[in-house]
């Protein structure tokens, strides 16, 4: 018994284990439930005295621990084996790159904005490019000699045969303001993002079109206050919390008071340190606006702001020249 | 407006510096765009008194002169001036001083050059004598400047020029004036803010103003024929005068505000004009025939030849001033040559009058000439100004070139104009301002403005001020203006913060169209597609090459809508596809080195239509999405070989769009005729309506903007598909199958001709909701099939909500079979 253990032992480490094959056929010779080989052995422990039988399990055991190991063993080392080698593996080679896209800065900004205002509760409205006079100008309040009236100024598609009646491309997103309180009474608060156009020559600092954000809010106790609270948080969200702003008084038709924002633009190179820079202009507004829709000035006051897209871009993204947003060149766009 | 610093403080005394008063007039709603200053201080620069002179030993053209500066002992100093001479008081730049000389170069570029003591050819010099340029008075470089023999010896210089009314530095600001500030248009008018903010009086001049009638009436008569466009002409007029160049202190103000003096009747106009805001005209009255002046509308075909030499065909309607011959002048504009003072005018006769703003505005449009008196006249003057602009000139110009006013004046006034008071409440305006101003603070800000504030009245059931609107403020008509005057001065930076933001209990409104948008553009920037804005505007002939039936049919398909008198022909049509301005990008970039092109843009393309419910009636108009591929859709790399974008590149990603969006039930079309612009494309329909087009660009349409590799372009109404899209509330989850999926394949031959697209669609049909997935792995032509045969592979995946028994999907396979063979023709590959 003892010798046979020996031998057996001996087999075990002689057995060369280096295909599946192999490890296949050493488990089921040694370690096999129906007739391995030490399964045999530990069945024969019943013909064993008594006395020997505890030791001999013990040897037989160890055994099968020391074929369980080798086995263990081969089999890791089988796996190594199979893994893919690195030699030839280089994984500094560059990535197989797909095309890139990119949202236009002008995009971005808007995005930007509408978050900002979002966040204050306002929604968003949409109107058409396509204008007519009534909604451009004079529900508006502009006065039928108002110089944004004349040719040199605005796109006509059709001029008018009577007051209100001309086809306009749109001058301002203001009209959307109007659109808005026709269909809905207050209180009312929307932000109107898009393009508008003028009728001018195309320049580093002009183009015929550009995009603007105009902001409504009509309600029971708006004030000039809240005006000047949501211009200063929105210019702070935009440009940073240090900003310093200045809100004074202007004219637009259809806003009174009237008032445009500037911001601080530090520029070291400047006398001063830097200079005040118009970023909106704005108004609470004008009571014959409100009039014009419909809509009672004494119980409801209301603010409007209107801003350009293009100018806060530039201003983020220190652009001198207007044309470039329009050219649309990709070592512009990939930038952004 | 040009406003000078010197000139404003005549009329109030605010101690402010030029940035100061800058920042003051700007938050008063003048917005100051420029501060400019004029002259240099000139410290150091004294009165000097020339002792005695002798040439210089080494120079012929070199003066040593013996000067006392009237303190120490008299100083050496060489002079190069040909003038300098023994007894003359002169400007003498001590030693330290520093001055900004003219460049050798150009005058205009001004070097600083600090005087040092110095030897000049052996001789010690102490200082430098001036010329006028030397010291930014003039260009004058002829010789030294030679003082008023009394000047006091060591006086500076600044002291002695500010004893002849003239200063050395003045600060020009550069004012935007809004077109609701008719009574800003001038020096007073701006002083009147400033004086009002500072709560500071305003000081006007002293001008003795002349009873309405008197000697003058036999001088000049004045008939008014036109009362509506002129209801007020005031006439003075001023004898015996010789007409001269002005005095410094005049030409100087003058000129800082950008006026060329003339001579001195015409610039005390000007100065007045700029002074209060009335502008004036003076006529040589000997010119004047039959003494006469008439105010009327012009005839067809008259003309005139203005100041400027240049003869004006007059519109019928145009307001004149006319004498009893002819016209002499267009009124409100310019004046005429024919009566215009010049040096041997001895008698001037003084124009003061309000012109009606409309009827001045038109006529200077018809002209196309804008002057500063037609840019005051147009916005509106003060209607109670006239007399005393015109006793005001009439006394500078008698004070300056002597003569005599003859008494009274001419005030020819058929329409006055009625006097206005309006209502303003002082609650109403802190309900407006959201601060709580004081009504005793309103009354003396709008006071301070020139209006009469009477208390006591009632508006709406609440305490009202009565203020009486000053002549020179027509704009304020509202109880809002009188409002905005309040705010404007109590001080837009004196308003508080308030602490909360006010939001009005409104549920948050869904933008679909907005979300869509965003979702949209973020899948196709993540599949390399860059955003581009193009111009609306394009030439008309581009806009009509691009509007056709196969682009614009998703919307408004209608003629081009077209720009009046555009500034460029390439802005005269607005665009009906936004494809030209894409392929003028694709051109820009492919022209800078880019092989990869793929652009997306969202815009609205427009047209004219006749379908009812468009907005603004006769134009059609609506959110296009354009994307296009050209070029590479997989650059080459050390593994692939380059592979251009082709058209299943764009169908898998508008297919792709489609299923982001959540869209249901689109079909695509097939159409093999090409058009101009399209070699084959599909139509989109969603929802059975057209939505758009994914097409191959011709041929054309590629060499016309030498494009070299094929262009794919997919263009759709953004509109049709974002009404298509269900919002978030329209998903309806739809639990994950635990069973397993069964995979199969079907190989059909069929004929070439079938289309892949219509097969599909039946397979669909017949699997119905068991059919998960359906792809082509496969599509073959050639040698192993018959001839005018292709074999196709399908891959289909089905499950459903129990486990699929093999013979059940075997049956539905056969199924799909006999559907593909009776509909297609096709016959399983075996």
């Amino acid at each position: 018994m003892v010798e046979q253990l020996d031998q057996l032992r001996r087999d075990i480490e002689a057995t060369a284990l280096d295909t599946s094959e192999a490890i296949d056929t050493f488990r089921i010779q040694y370690l096999g439930r129906k007739s391995g080989r030490i399964t045999d052995l530990f069945q024969g422990l019943k013909d064993v005295p008594p006395a020997e039988k505890p030791a001999m399990g013990h040897r037989i055991n160890a055994i099968k621990v020391l074929a369980e190991e080798r086995l263990e063993a081969a089999l890791q080392q089988l796996k190594a084996a199979a893994a893919p080698s690195t030699a030839n593996l280089d994984i500094t080679l560059p990535g197989r790159q797909v095309p890139l896209g990119s949202d236009h800065p002008l995009t971005q900004t808007l995005w930007e904005i509408q978050r900002i205002f979002a966040h204050f509760g306002f929604d968003i409205a949409l109107g058409p490019e396509i204008e007519d006079d009534w909604h451009n100008f004079t529900a508006l309040n502009f006065p039928p000699d108002h110089p944004a009236r004349d040719m040199q100024d605005t796109f006509f598609l059709r001029e008018g045969r009577r007051d209100g009646d001309a086809v306009v491309l749109r001058t301002h997103t203001s009209p959307v303001q109007i659109r808005v309180m026709e269909r809905q009474k207050p209180p009312i608060r929307v932000i109107v993002p898009g393009r508008v156009y003028r009728n001018e020559s195309i320049t580093y600092k002009s183009y015929c079109l550009f995009h603007q954000v105009e902001g409504l809010y009509v309600d029971e106790g708006v004030t000039l206050a809240d005006l000047k609270q949501i211009l200063n948080l929105f210019a702070r969200a935009i440009f940073g919390n240090d900003v310093v702003t200045r809100l004074r008084p202007s004219f637009f038709p259809f806003t009174e008071p009237s008032a445009e924002l500037d911001i601080w633009w530090r520029n070291p190179a400047l006398p001063g340190g830097g200079r005040w820079m118009e970023i909106l202009g704005s108004g609470m507004v004008d009571p014959n606006v409100l009039e014009s829709v419909g809509i009672d000035s004494e119980r409801y006051t209301g603010y409007a702001f209107g801003m350009g897209v293009e100018r806060i871009a530039m201003l983020r993204y220190n652009i001198q020249d207007i044309r470039v947003f329009y050219e649309n060149d990709i070592r512009f766009l990939e930038q952004f | 407006m040009k406003l000078s610093y010197n000139w404003l403080g005549d009329y109030v005394a605010h101690g402010l510096d030029a940035a100061g008063l800058a920042d003051r007039l700007t938050m008063a709603g003048l917005e100051v765009d420029d501060v400019e200053q004029r002259g240099e201080a000139l410290d150091g620069v004294v009165v000097g008194h020339v002792l005695a002179i002798q040439p210089h030993p080494n120079a012929d053209r070199l003066t040593l002169c013996r000067v006392d500066l009237g303190a120490g002992e008299p100083v050496p100093i060489v002079c190069g001036a040909p003038n300098v001479a023994a007894g003359q008081k002169v400007a003498v730049a001590t030693v330290g001083t520093t001055l900004s000389l003219p460049g050798r170069e150009s005058p205009d570029e001004r070097v600083a050059i600090t005087i040092k003591k110095a030897k000049i050819r052996g001789e010690e010099s102490q200082g430098m004598i001036c010329a006028e340029d030397e010291l930014g008075l003039s260009a004058d470089h002829a010789g030294i400047l030679v003082l008023d023999a009394d000047a006091v010896v060591g006086q500076p210089f600044a002291a002695y020029l500010g004893g002849k009314g003239v200063a050395l530095v003045d600060y020009v600001l550069d004012v935007s004036i809004t077109p609701n500030r008719p009574d800003a248009i001038s020096h007073i008018g701006m002083a009147r803010d400033v004086a009002a903010v500072g709560r500071m009086p305003l000081r006007r001049p002293a001008v003795a103003l002349p009873i309405a009638g008197g000697a003058v009436l036999d001088r000049i008569s004045v008939v008014i024929e036109a009362p509506e466009a002129c209801p007020r002409y005031v006439a003075m007029v001023v004898e015996g005068i010789a007409v001269r160049e002005s005095p410094a202190w005049l030409k100087q103000r003058l000129t800082a505000i950008g006026l060329r003096p003339r001579n001195h009747v015409v610039d005390v106009t000007n100065y007045v004009m700029y002074e209060c805001g009335q502008p004036l005209h003076a006529f040589d009255y000997d010119q004047v025939a039959g003494r006469k002046i008439v105010v009327r509308q012009s005839q067809g075909g008259e003309s005139v030849v203005t100041l400027d030499s240049k003869e004006r065909k007059l519109p019928e309607n145009t307001l004149l001033i006319c004498d009893a011959d002819r016209p002499v002048a267009i009124a409100g504009i310019m004046g005429g040559e024919n009566s215009e003072v010049t040096a041997s005018t001895t008698t001037v006769f003084i124009e003061s009058a309000y012109f009606e703003p409309s009827a001045i505005r038109r006529t200077a449009r018809q002209l196309g000439l804008q002057t500063d008196a037609s840019y005051r006249f147009e916005r509106g003057v003060d209607a109670t100004g006239q007399p005393w602009a015109a006793a005001r000139a009439a006394a500078l110009i008698s004070e300056i070139g002597g003569g005599t006013i003859v008494p009274g004046m001419v005030d020819a006034h058929p329409n006055a104009p009625p006097e206005r008071t309006i209502l303003m409440r002082p609650a109403r305006a802190v309900r407006v301002l959201g601060v709580a101003i004081d009504p005793a603070i309103m009354v003396v800000l709008l006071e301070a403005l020139g209006f009469v504030v009477a208390m006591g009245r009632e508006l709406q059931g609440e305490p009202a001020l009565a203020c009486t609107v000053p002549g020179y403020r027509p704009d304020v008509e509202r109880e809002i203006d009188l409002i905005e005057e309040v705010a404007r001065l109590y001080g837009y930076d004196k308003i508080p913060l308030p602490s909360h933001v006010p939001v009005a209990a409104l549920a948050p409104a869904v933008a679909p169209e907005t979300r869509a948008m965003q979702r949209a553009q973020g899948y196709l920037t993540g599949l390399g597609f860059r955003e581009i804005y193009t111009n609306s505007m394009l030439s008309r002939e581009t806009a009509e090459r691009f509007n056709l039936p196969v682009l614009t049919a998703a919307g408004h398909p209608g003629a081009v809508v077209e720009t009046l008198k555009p500034i460029s022909q390439e802005m005269a049509a607005l665009r009906p596809s936004l494809l030209p301005g894409m392929l003028a990008v694709m051109a820009h970039n492919q022209n800078h080195g880019h092989d990869v092109l793929r652009f997306l843009e969202f815009g609205h393309v427009f047209s004219t239509t006749a379908a009812a419910g468009v907005l603004v009636p006769g134009y059609g108009e609506h959110t296009s999405l354009l994307m296009a591929a050209s070029g590479p859709a997989e650059r080459v790399n050390w593994t692939n070989k380059e592979r251009l974008a082709d058209f299943y590149d764009l169908k898998g990603i508008v297919e792709g769009l489609i299923s982001r969006l959540g869209l249901a039930e689109v079909a695509y079309i097939p159409v093999y005729v090409p058009t101009a612009i399209t070699l084959y494309h599909l139509e989109m329909w969603v929802g059975g309506r057209l939505a758009g087009v994914l097409a191959c660009a011709s041929n054309d349409v590629r060499s016309l903007y030498d494009l070299k590799e094929a262009v794919f372009f997919a263009e759709m109404n953004w509109d049709v598909l974002a009404a298509a899209v269900p919002d978030a509330a329209g998903v309806n989850y739809r639990p994950i199958s635990r069973f397993p999926s069964v995979d199969r394949d079907l190989a059909v031959l069929m004929d070439a001709s079938v289309q892949i697209g219509a097969a599909m669609a039946d397979i669909r049909v017949v699997a119905g909701g068991m059919l998960r997935r359906l792809t082509v792995f496969d599509e073959y032509r050639g040698d192993q099939v018959p001839a005018g045969k292709k074999s196709v592979a399908f891959g289909l995946r089905f499950s459903a909500d129990r486990t699929l028994q093999d013979e059940e999907v075997d049956r539905m396979l056969a199924r799909i079979l006999e559907r593909l063979q009776n509909e297609h023709g096709a016959e399983l590959r075996r």
